[in-house]
């Protein structure tokens, strides 16, 4: 091992006083070994019990983990350590099982595209921690931002993204709490995308910044390059950006051929200043700031190596790590140096104070909250422990950085990792506890389901000095980033029930409305029964039902499916759904409840009779 | 990720995806035979190259792709390399003609693959040449699909010039059918009948805490015949062994315990199992996740429970089940944060009692 313990205790120490109130380090003496149930709490264990990542019947999850379901469009929510998918949150896809995209509050959100690629999943922050209110997730697809709002569990608001291609990357701003988030641009295009003719050399990436609470533009920034992962500091500064292909390469060879590329960096006073003084133009309906080199003083370009990769910023604030990919190095940036550079003061690769090597492919950093970091390195398959202070000690030490010291430990992964995370690691309370490698390969490591095969979740133990493979769990089509939230931040929020007022439509009186060609069944649905036991419709006519759960008790939810006309929709308690549709066809159709919801369940049913 | 993910998928089509534009994903070389071996004539034979100066005989000269066309790295392709060596058997000179490995596109430098190549010069063809042992992984850690095949396609092709030129000569040996009678046995009477050999890697072997403890503590024996496969393996995996093979085939069984991986998790990615391999004579079997049966537990009466196992089919028909064959292990494990390399082989010769006499 490359650290004697002495050195390692020294390191611990220096992270320790440095990263909080919430560390498992006290007076330089390492513990460990929190139990898996229930928060972690500033109290000291002297030593460690075994770190259990098994949950009993009857036993509750530490964390919840907020996944991005990739190309299935959706979020998922995994109970941590169990690693049990509890929900998925149908975000840009349909979900015929809930009827998100069949019923018309949902239609209205989609806009009739329900191809969606959910990539990362980033809480709302107050003071650098989640306040537990939202959750945000892009759609590199069709270029949305999506808000699902934690009480509920559910999308509710969906924003376009003009102007770009490839959304990639979302923060959300970490201090002092969540006014703004932003979402990159991957590919570069015409800004307007008006020319089709137009050479590749005048395509840009665009930067944008949201508004968290009304989920409108604030504005985009122009720029030359592309960008990948996003990052914001934590102390409501900038946001930071990989970019790969300042090249605007169209292939692989035009994308790879600087042997230098940025981490890029946005200065949010200076973008409010340049909001008020009008220094945009409109451009399809956004206000686009100019950050091209030489164009303003809103953007700072620190040259990375080659194709760089993800960018995390560590609990304590003081550090933006970004991954190699293509360099086998992470190059660590001192966020405090950025005002310097931004004002000319130093040179912005002096941002740069220490670029040690990890790994053939690293791609992404997490935290321990100890002062180590733990990056994902694809192309060896493993997960790599380092040092951050002693790599940046290890700096002017070129012995010790040729030795590699800073390498605290290596674990082969199964295989192939994409991003890792670890518990509460994007926030100050990084708690160092579990962390998830998220596996692009499985074979070989669960029932063979043919030749498309599941993903390979890999849950870490980090409480110790030694990464530990603790539980391997299959995920389907595809996530690739998530975040690990503790219970207690989440679950105060979470609802059993709705607000019956929420929607408008609210049915309190079953009951049939005709206005012309159209008309509307009010449905109340209490177990056993809906509202009316048959409704008469004319052929033709434009029927819209509206269905408001009446049952009181949680847990009871109830499904709206009509037979032979594709609808199907759940309705949770005092939730309400409504769905339209031409009576096209006529005779006796059956309506009935596809949500268990009673003993008579099957019972629960009326006729819709179409003349 | 979901580019570097693409990156990789790329690579594996490279040639479909990029048949008409600049091959970028490849590396081609120009070459001339005295880049390996320096004479003033070069007279062609059958695949090979003779090399004189002042009309004496000094070498050898031969492309892999006319050898060992059927071993392929990590880009599903076969890296053609032009190797030479002198009459004694000592190679002279190694040149990569062409390949398309990943790996030296992102992360390796096209250096670190010269310098694994520059190692073989003056290695011995008659003695054989492994990775872990006479060739050494360190310019190219990281890339050990890469490594094992390029020794595969050098090893095995100077191998086979080395003895169409007559400086080897492999002892004729009679050739026996195998027996396909079955009797049931015990694990215990299975092992005693000598079917399995073994190789341990203690602890101690790779720098670990644990002395004699196995790091892997690894079986294997020829699975195809019915007294040892259906004892071993069951019924119904046997079967399922007899029906994926194709007339000629062959297969071997390999099992172990100990934190050890002889698999490892190349074959994952790259489809390449690179940590192991058979040799017969001047013959190299790599195995692919294609030739590939996974099994966790072995069948006989008394059998220990095992931590991995496999049975790998060597599609061959120049092999033969009946004549000595060695097993190779390149076991990669880490000292601190460093990659190191094991090497270990044993020889395996199929008892009597399961041929026809």
């Amino acid at each position: 091992m490359s650290l004697d313990r002495r050195k390692f205790l020294k390191y611990m120490g220096v992270a320790g006083a440095a990263a909080g109130a919430s560390m498992l380090v006290s007076e330089g003496v390492k513990t460990k070994g929190k139990a898996a149930i229930g928060p972690t709490t500033a109290e000291a264990q002297t030593e460690a019990k075994e770190h259990r990542y098994e949950v009993k019947p009857g036993e509750l999850d530490a964390y919840y983990g907020f996944w991005s379901g990739g190309h299935s469009g959706e979020v998922r929510i995994i109970g941590v350590p169990s690693m049990r998918e509890i929900k998925r949150i149908p975000v840009f896809n349909i979900d015929v099982g809930t009827g998100y995209g069949v019923t018309n509050e949902t239609k209205a959100l989609l806009k009739g595209r329900f191809c969606g690629d959910t990539h990362h999943v980033h809480g709302s922050y107050n003071n650098g921690v989640y306040d537990g209110k939202y959750l945000f997730v892009n759609d590199k697809l069709n270029n949305r931002v999506a808000r699902i709002r934690t009480d509920y569990m559910e999308t509710d608001k969906i924003v376009d993204v003009p102007n770009i291609q490839g959304m990639h990357g979302l923060f959300t701003q970490r201090y002092p709490k969540t006014e703004w988030l932003v979402c990159n641009g991957e590919f570069q295009v015409p800004v307007p995308n008006t020319n089709p003719n137009q050479s590749p050399a005048d395509y840009n990436g665009v930067h944008t910044i949201i508004d968290a609470e009304k989920m409108e533009i604030v504005c985009q920034i122009l720029m030359d390059e592309n960008m990948d992962l996003a990052a914001t500091d934590y102390k409501g500064r900038y946001s930071m950006t990989t970019s790969y292909n300042p090249e605007k390469g169209v292939t692989v060879s035009e994308m790879l051929a600087f042997d230098e590329d940025f981490m890029l960096v946005f200065h949010w006073d200076r973008i409010r200043s340049a909001l008020k003084d009008g220094k945009y133009k409109m451009v399809n309906g956004v206000k686009m700031l100019d950050g091209r080199a030489g164009k303003s003083d809103l953007t700072l370009r620190i040259p990375v190596p080659k194709n760089p990769h993800g960018i995390n910023v560590s609990p304590d604030g003081k550090y933006a790590v970004c991954s190699g990919k293509v360099a086998p190095t992470c190059s660590v940036v001192e966020i405090d140096k950025i005002e310097d550079a931004f004002n000319g003061k130093i040179k912005p690769k002096e941002c740069i104070v220490a670029q040690p090597f990890i790994g053939l492919g690293p791609l992404h950093t997490t935290y321990d909250g100890r002062g180590n970091a733990i990056t994902s390195v694809f192309i060896d398959s493993t997960n790599v422990k380092w040092n951050i202070q002693k790599a940046i000690d290890n700096e002017k030490n070129p012995e010790e950085k040729k030795k590699n010291t800073h390498i605290v430990d290596v674990l082969d992964v199964t295989y192939q990792v994409g991003h890792i995370m670890a518990t509460m690691a994007e926030t100050k309370e990084a708690d160092g506890q579990w962390l998830v490698s998220l596996n692009k390969f499985s074979k070989d490591r669960f029932l063979n389901v043919g030749p498309l095969k599941n993903e390979c979740e890999q849950l870490v133990d980090i409480t110790g000095d030694k990464l530990k493979l603790v539980h391997d769990s299959a995920a389907y089509i595809e996530p690739h980033d998530c975040i690990m939230v503790r219970r207690d931040i989440i679950e105060k929020h979470v609802k059993d029930r709705y607000n019956m007022f929420d929607n408008p439509l609210a049915v309190t009186k079953a009951g049939v409305e005709r206005k012309g060609n159209k008309v509307t069944v009010k449905l109340t649905a209490n177990a056993p029964v809906f509202g009316l036991s048959e409704v008469h419709l004319k052929k033709g006519e434009e029927v819209t039902v509206i269905v408001t759960n009446h049952d009181e008790i949680s847990d009871l939810d109830h499904g709206f499916a009509l037979s032979a006309y594709n609808i199907n929709f759940v309705v949770a308690p005092f939730q309400t759904k409504s769905v339209t549709f031409t009576a096209d066809k006529p005779g006796v159709y059956w309506a009935y409840c596809t949500n268990f919801c009673h003993a008579l369940h099957l019972e629960m049913r009326m006729r819709f009779i179409i003349a | 990720m979901k580019k570097a993910l693409v990156l990789f998928i790329m690579f594996v089509f490279a040639s479909a995806a990029y048949a008409d534009k600049p091959k970028f994903l490849e590396h081609r070389y120009e070459y001339k035979l005295e880049d390996v071996l320096k004479a003033d004539k070069y007279e062609k034979k059958d695949r090979y190259w003779e090399a004189y100066i002042a009309g004496k005989l000094v070498g050898y000269i031969f492309l892999s792709k006319d050898w060992t066309a059927q071993h392929v790295g990590y880009s599903g392709k076969h890296m053609e390399t032009l190797v030479g060596f002198d009459t004694k058997g000592a190679i002279t000179g190694v040149k990569i003609v062409f390949h398309a490995e990943p790996i030296v596109l992102i992360g390796l430098k096209q250096d670190n693959y010269d310098n694994f190549i520059k190692q073989y010069i003056g290695k011995s063809v008659l003695q054989g040449m492994s990775v872990g042992n006479e060739i050494k992984m360190d310019a190219i850690t990281g890339a050990t699909v890469t490594a094992v095949v390029q020794n595969a396609i050098i090893a095995e092709g100077a191998k086979k010039v080395a003895a169409s030129a007559g400086l080897i000569k492999y002892a004729a040996q009679q050739s026996h059918k195998i027996s396909q009678k079955f009797e049931p046995l015990s694990w215990k009477e299975l092992m005693d009948t000598g079917a399995m050999k073994n190789i341990l890697i203690t602890k101690e072997d790779v720098g670990q805490q644990g002395g004699k403890d196995p790091y892997i503590d690894l079986s294997f024996g020829l699975a195809t015949p019915p007294a040892i496969g259906k004892n071993a393996l069951g019924e119904r995996t046997y079967a399922q062994l007899l029906q994926s093979l194709k007339e000629g085939d062959s297969a071997v069984f390999i099992f172990s315990n100990g934190p050890g991986s002889f698999k490892g998790s190349g074959f994952a990615r790259g489809g390449v199992f690179e940590r192991f391999h058979v040799e017969q004579d001047d013959r190299t079997y790599v195995f692919t996740d294609k030739d590939y049966i996974m099994f966790t537990e072995l069948a006989a009466n008394g059998a220990p429970t095992i931590k991995e196992g496999g049975i790998f089919i060597i599609r061959a028909k120049d092999f033969d089940q009946s004549k000595p064959f060695k097993l190779k292990l390149i076991i990669s494990y880490r000292i601190g944060v460093d990659s190191k390399f094991k090497a270990a082989a044993s020889d395996y010769k199929l008892p009597d009692k399961f041929m026809e006499q």
